[in-house]
């Protein structure tokens, strides 16, 4: 059953972070998680400062803030200061990260809290901490707060779909047409925030921003079709869940590390398996040519 | 007859420069027109101002005697073909649908109608062999054609095109030209930024000299002088006598009548 649970809880980060890291690499923001998973921690410090608790709910609330925050800053930097939007990405995390630490260092007499214990959430702990409904054992508390995450994103995915890829694609005609190109990358970027901060929990920085970057990039190697991209990514995150938590299970090592060594086998396999194609088919073309000629 | 297009005191400052500065004009429905001036002098700032995809800091703009939020529908805008990451993964006709999302929105699935019109489209422009395309497959030209047929799915009435012509060769370019006409024809109005001197008289019937403030708008046979070229591009040897030959050749059919 355990095994069961980790499959489950990885598989559920998994398609979630896919299906938004479809829409991130092609916008050329995939290290945007890398960054909300910085940029949290004020906002997480001063949630648990006013709660006085280490409550999933206004950890998450403050940590939603503050990933709405840095997406605020990245737009006001690559919109307004003109800045690449590499370097405004930068630039808008370490500056929050920065707060966070000195508010860490500045409450650190009275608070028992350092990044490690909210960031840095263990998978192997997730059957652990198990919910009940009406006195029946109801499944590990992650996977319900993560399966209501894949639901709230996919509903927001499918209902936006046609301005999300038009704004992606071609920002200009989409505001011709009279879509807001800047609230719907607000719209990304808070369904962005909170996967990354409900994962974050469960699963772990590391793995979110494999997760988040990892199946996407190698679905895009693989298809010119971005409905397909988004498909074969999610496949591409669960069978790395499921390879990579076997992998590790036999090696008796740390399953988050397995997932994103398989998510980054995944993506050297296929980008040798298209320069192979590539290959083949050029000589293939050579070959037709010579008999035509002759 | 309405006008196509009205600005008053149209203004665009970015970083404390005017891109575009107090520009007035009313131009006239039914005709391709054509928006000419040396590179920076504010074209494309000009067509983004008019769809709305930058706000103007003084001035404003009217489109078919209306506000554009009232005409959305009616107008179509064709962005510079390198404004898009062309590796999209999308085919070529996953962009023309754009067209017809568009004008019905964004809810609405596409209809037998729908299909007929992107079809059209596509054999309009004689990219119907490319309809299933991948568009990070096609050469520059066939891109720009992309876009074009994208812009008549949504079978508008006024067309704003950033630059349709470069990157084009020879034929492709007269191909266009020759359905611009037909839309002409047909009653639609275009508005389209062009570099080429040579080619404007016969292009355009009506013109838009801008550098940064507008030099000229008339009837190309009375706004394309030599005087007018010059303000508009500067008194640079090179131009200077680009715009001579230009006028040579446009003199020349005549000496001969
Ligand atoms: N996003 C922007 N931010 C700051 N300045 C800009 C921006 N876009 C354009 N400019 C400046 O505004 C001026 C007008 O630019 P615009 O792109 O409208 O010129 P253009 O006539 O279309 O030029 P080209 O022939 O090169 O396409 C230029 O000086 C340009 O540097
Ligand atoms: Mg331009």
């Amino acid at each position: 059953m355990i095994d069961f649970w980790i499959i489950l809880t990885a598989s559920l980060v998994a398609t979630t972070t896919a299906i938004l890291g479809c829409f991130l690499i092609m916008r050329k923001m995939a290290m945007i998680g890398d960054a909300i998973s910085h940029a949290v921690l004020p906002g997480i410090v001063i949630a648990y400062y006013i709660s006085h608790s280490r409550a999933s709910l206004p950890i998450l609330v403050g940590a939603a803030a503050s990933g709405m925050v840095v997406t605020y800053l990245i737009q006001f930097f690559n919109q307004k200061v003109k800045l690449q939007q590499d370097a405004s990405i930068g630039i808008s995390y370490t500056f929050l990260f920065a707060i966070g630490i000195i508010l860490i260092s500045l409450f650190s007499g009275n608070v028992d809290l350092d990044q490690d214990c909210v960031l840095y959430g263990e998978i192997a702990y997730v059957p652990l901490d198990h919910m009940s409904i009406a006195g029946h054992y109801a499944g590990p508390r992650q996977v319900w707060i993560l399966g209501s995450t894949l639901i709230i994103i996919l509903t927001s995915v499918i209902i936006a779909y046609r301005k999300l890829v038009l704004t992606t694609f071609d920002p200009a005609f989409a505001s011709a047409m009279g879509i807001s190109v800047v609230l719907w990358q607000y719209y990304l970027m808070a369904g962005v925030s909170l996967t990354t901060v409900v994962s974050f929990e469960s699963v772990g920085a590391v793995l979110v921003i494999a997760f988040l970057s990892g199946p996407a990039a190698t679905a895009f190697l693989l298809t010119k079709d971005f409905k397909k991209m988004i498909y074969l990514a999610v496949g591409f995150g669960i069978s790395a869940s499921i390879l990579g938590y076997y992998t590790a299970v036999w090696l008796a090592g740390s399953i988050a590390g397995a997932i994103a060594t398989v998510i980054g086998l995944q993506f050297a396999i296929a980008f040798i398996y298209i320069q192979f194609v590539r290959k083949a088919h050029i000589s293939q073309t050579l070959e037709n040519k010579a008999l035509t000629e002759v | 007859m309405k006008p196509s297009v009205e600005t008053h005191n149209l203004t665009v400052i970015y970083d404390k420069k005017p891109a575009i500065w107090n520009i007035d004009f009313t131009l006239p429905t039914g005709k391709i027109i054509g928006i000419m001036g040396p590179n920076g002098s504010g074209k494309s700032t000009l067509l983004k101002a008019i769809m709305g995809i930058i706000e103007p800091n003084i001035g404003y703009s009217k489109v078919f005697d209306q506000d554009l939020e009232d005409v959305r529908n009616k107008v179509s805008y064709v962005p510079q073909r390198q404004s898009v990451d062309w590796d999209f993964p999308a085919s070529v006709w996953d962009v023309v649908a754009m067209g017809r999302y568009a004008t019905k929105g964004l809810f609405k699935r596409l209809t037998k109608e729908d299909h007929r019109m992107i079809e059209e489209s596509l054999s309009k422009v004689n990219m119907t062999p490319f309809t299933n395309r991948q568009i990070s497959q096609l050469s520059g030209g066939q891109q720009q054609r992309v876009f074009l047929a994208r812009a008549l799915a949504q079978n508008a009435d006024l067309y704003l095109m950033d630059e349709p012509f470069v990157g084009v060769d020879a034929a492709t370019e007269q191909a266009i030209i020759t359905l611009l006409k037909s839309m002409r024809d047909a009653g639609k109005t275009l508005l389209v930024v062009h570099h080429d001197l040579l080619t404007a008289q016969d292009y355009f019937e009506h013109m838009v000299l801008l550098n940064s403030r507008l030099v000229a708008e008339g009837p190309t046979s009375e706004v394309f002088t030599k005087d007018i070229l010059t303000e508009t591009y500067g008194g640079t040897l090179t131009t200077l006598s680009k715009v001579a030959n230009v006028l040579q050749e446009k003199d020349f059919p005549m000496r001969h009548k």
